[in-house]
């Protein structure tokens, strides 16, 4: 079932095609990883989403219905990518006022506060004022907040920068552990081992459309460009095959690239008619990294404005 | 609702239990009245005795003379030069004179003359030397009154005077000088109120913006609803602390009544009060101080909150930007001094209806009586079109500020502003 659907989103702003007609599904349960170079309008989408701007166009449809602001605003959770804290306020004050502009109760609050400072270990931050927090803590205030009310729906923006690794990984568990319980996260980020490593469907934006859609694993298929590792016991002098092109030599073996109509097998048969002892033998997949600057290259990397005649 | 009822507690809360609300609830009243005692007391101490000499060619002014007629003035001094003249013009400096002046020699008592020259080495002010015209006058005038024949009886009945009296028919308690005095309180106050807490206003939204939070906030209300509870919350702090002033003006009043009237200037100060507090009608004032308070509040601290969306965190921005806001307040002080000593003027009446100086213009002018000097149908209007005004002034800043909360980077001109509020 999908949470989140968007159907042909459309923002335009003076000079900017900020969103321009973008559709996308996301399904309940899902880590989605909304990637992007800066400026390609996620945070317009987000913000789209989390109704902080209604659409000049197209629809939002939330669990199945149309998405009310009002509403379902207390369904979602978004920590957007600046930070941002009352710095003279108590922490605890704090997380407390935020969570009954969410909706809770004060006492259901408080139990959750509680909970979350407990599980985080931030119990002692209560009377501590935001400006006494380093970054990181900050950070970390700023999730518990994000997700102390529940939501069906959390919109992380960046959520690791300026997180040690202790830290990163245990935001990154708890990110784990309310996917597996039902919640749905949408994940804004250009950091892209993360998105790998956490996310399971992804989608690229770039100048305000979408290029790119799919889970992790089928992108890294449609994007491979037949390329193989191979280690062998010593390297031949010379060789030549038409079934493969030699792509490099080094100290770990050979890169090749299998040519329109060959399989892997017959790689490793002219190896083996050469009496060369195989070590191993690997597909490279290429990473999200060289996707996304593959597909993002070419485009002026700085938006351009223009006007816009809406 | 809930959610800005939260809002407002927030906003109220945080500001009024800083120690600066409380220390400011308690200081300025006493810094307001240090200002306009110690203003005096500064005055009256700064002022220079001055030691001058007379050289009298005439031969009217005697030394006696001089003394007689000092009217007790022991401060300043004026001699009467009689040797070694020309010594005392070319170093009056060195022998501890401020100046001296020449009476020429054909000095009449009977005409005088138009002016005397005093001459002195350093710069004075204007009036520093009036002390001094002062005796001379009184010693002319003595010289006159001799030569006349005319003696201390004589001269008190020449001296009498007939003062004028303002008697309203209609209303018998008016009392022109102790409206003048609250009109003029009740103006002031206002200006500050409105200056004061509008900036609040004004920065408290720039803080939010450049903290961030706005944009965590407005995930969960509307940018109306944060904006909203800010202005109500702080209005109810400045409705609190003016509240906390009346009430500690009529415990002082109730305390000093029981307790009879006591000595010293107490006694004066409260005197006054008592009788502003008779002869004016004190729960009109204090309710329309109220209905103008939040209504002027209001209608430029929702101006002010749309400047705040608008700005970063350069404080300059603000400045320049609010200077059109900031100038209506201070025109409208510039209106409140015409419309007292005119309280029934055009230019008064207009100018209490018109929403953006209705607030200062209208308090200066009630005290002098509704419906006599303010007619109801004056009141009545003045209030709907404040109320039509402030509406619209918020209408026009949740506009700019639902913008303006969320964008960064440069700051915008007026015209920008305007044409957020007039696009969707």
């Amino acid at each position: 079932m999908n949470i989140l659907e968007l159907h042909n989103l459309k923002k335009y702003f003076a000079t900017q095609k900020a969103v321009d007609d973008i559709s996308m599904e996301i399904k309940q349960g899902s880590i989605f990883g909304l990637l992007g170079p800066n400026g390609a309008g996620k945070t317009t989408l987000i913000r789209m989403i989390t109704g902080i701007f209604y659409p000049d166009a197209g629809d939002i449809i939330f669990k199945g219905k149309k998405f009310d602001a009002e509403k379902d605003a207390q369904l979602i959770g978004y920590m957007p990518e600046e930070r941002g804290l009352y710095k003279k306020m108590k922490i605890g004050e704090q997380a407390l006022y935020l969570a009954q502009l969410k909706g809770l109760s004060k006492k259901d609050a408080m139990i959750k506060i509680k909970e979350w400072f407990r599980r985080l270990e931030m119990e002692s931050w209560w009377n501590k004022k935001v400006e006494d927090l380093s970054k990181g803590m900050g950070q970390k205030l700023q999730f518990v907040i994000t997700v102390l009310h529940e939501p069906n729906l959390i919109i992380l923006d960046e959520p690791f920068s300026g997180l040690d690794p202790i830290n990163a990984n245990l935001i990154k568990d708890e990110i784990y552990r309310l996917a597996k319980n039902g919640t749905t996260i949408i994940f804004s980020t250009h950091r892209m081992e993360q998105v790998e490593e956490i996310c399971d469907h992804i989608a690229l934006v770039n100048k305000g459309c979408k290029i790119l859609d799919g889970t992790v694993q089928q992108i890294k298929q449609d994007f491979k460009e037949n390329l193989f590792e191979i280690q062998l016991e010593q390297i031949p002098e010379t060789i030549n095959n038409s079934a493969f092109e030699l792509i490099g030599i080094n100290k770990n073996g050979l890169t090749v690239k299998i040519n329109e109509g060959y399989k892997p097998n017959d790689v490793l048969s002219y190896f083996m008619n050469q009496s060369v002892g195989i070590i191993s033998f690997k597909e490279i997949l290429p990473s999200l990294n060289e996707i996304f600057i593959k597909l993002v290259e070419g485009t002026p990397t700085a938006r351009q404005f223009e006007t816009i005649s809406a | 609702m809930k959610k800005i009822s939260l809002i407002i507690q927030r906003e109220f809360l945080t500001r009024v239990r800083k120690k600066t609300f409380i220390i400011g609830t308690i200081l300025f009243p006493l810094l307001y009245l240090a200002l306009i005692f110690g203003t005096g007391y500064i005055a009256d101490k700064t002022k220079e005795d001055l030691k001058v000499a007379l050289i009298d060619k005439s031969g009217l002014f005697t030394q006696n003379l001089l003394t007689q007629t000092s009217d007790g003035d022991t401060l300043n001094k004026l001699t009467l030069i009689t040797s070694n003249k020309e010594n005392i013009i070319t170093h009056f400096d060195s022998l501890g004179y401020d100046g001296y002046m020449v009476i020429p020699q054909n000095f009449d008592w009977k005409k005088g003359v138009d002016s005397v020259l005093i001459n002195t080495k350093k710069s004075f002010g204007l009036g520093a030397f009036s002390p001094v015209e002062k005796k001379l006058n009184n010693a002319w005038k003595k010289i006159r009154n001799d030569s006349l024949g005319i003696d201390t009886i004589k001269e008190k009945i020449i001296a009498k005077n007939i003062s004028l009296k303002l008697n309203n028919e209609k209303n018998k308690t008016a009392n022109a000088g102790a409206a003048t005095m609250i009109g003029y309180v009740c103006g002031f106050l206002m200006y500050l109120i409105l200056l004061l807490y509008g900036s609040q206003v004004m920065m408290g939204v720039t803080e939010e913006k450049t903290n961030r939070i706005a944009e965590v906030v407005v995930s969960s209300v509307k940018p109306f609803q944060l904006m909203i509870g800010k202005i109500v919350g702080i209005g109810m702090v400045a409705l609190t602390q003016f509240l906390i002033w009346i009430a500690c003006i009529f415990l002082i009043y109730n305390l000093t009544k029981s307790a009879g009237v006591s000595t010293g200037a107490a006694s004066d100060v409260v005197g006054k009060i008592q009788h502003v507090f008779t002869t004016v009608n004190i729960p009109l004032v204090v309710g329309c101080f109220i209905f103008y308070l939040l209504g002027g509040f209001f209608f430029y601290s929702s101006l002010y909150a749309a400047i705040g969306s608008a700005i970063n965190e350069d404080m300059r921005e603000a400045q320049s930007l609010s200077f059109p806001i900031t100038m209506l307040v201070i025109f409208s002080i510039a209106l409140m001094t015409p419309a007292i000593s005119n309280p029934s003027s055009k230019i008064a009446v207009w100018a209490s209806i018109i929403p953006f100086s209705s607030p200062i213009v209208m308090m200066a002018r009630i005290p002098f009586g509704v419906p006599n000097t303010v007619p109801y149908w004056q009141l009545a209007l003045s209030m709907l079109s404040l109320i039509i005004g402030f509406m619209c002034t918020t209408w026009f800043a949740a506009k700019i500020y639902k913008t303006g909360i969320l964008m960064y980077g440069k700051k915008p001109s007026w015209k920008e502003m305007i044409k957020w509020a007039f696009t969707k």
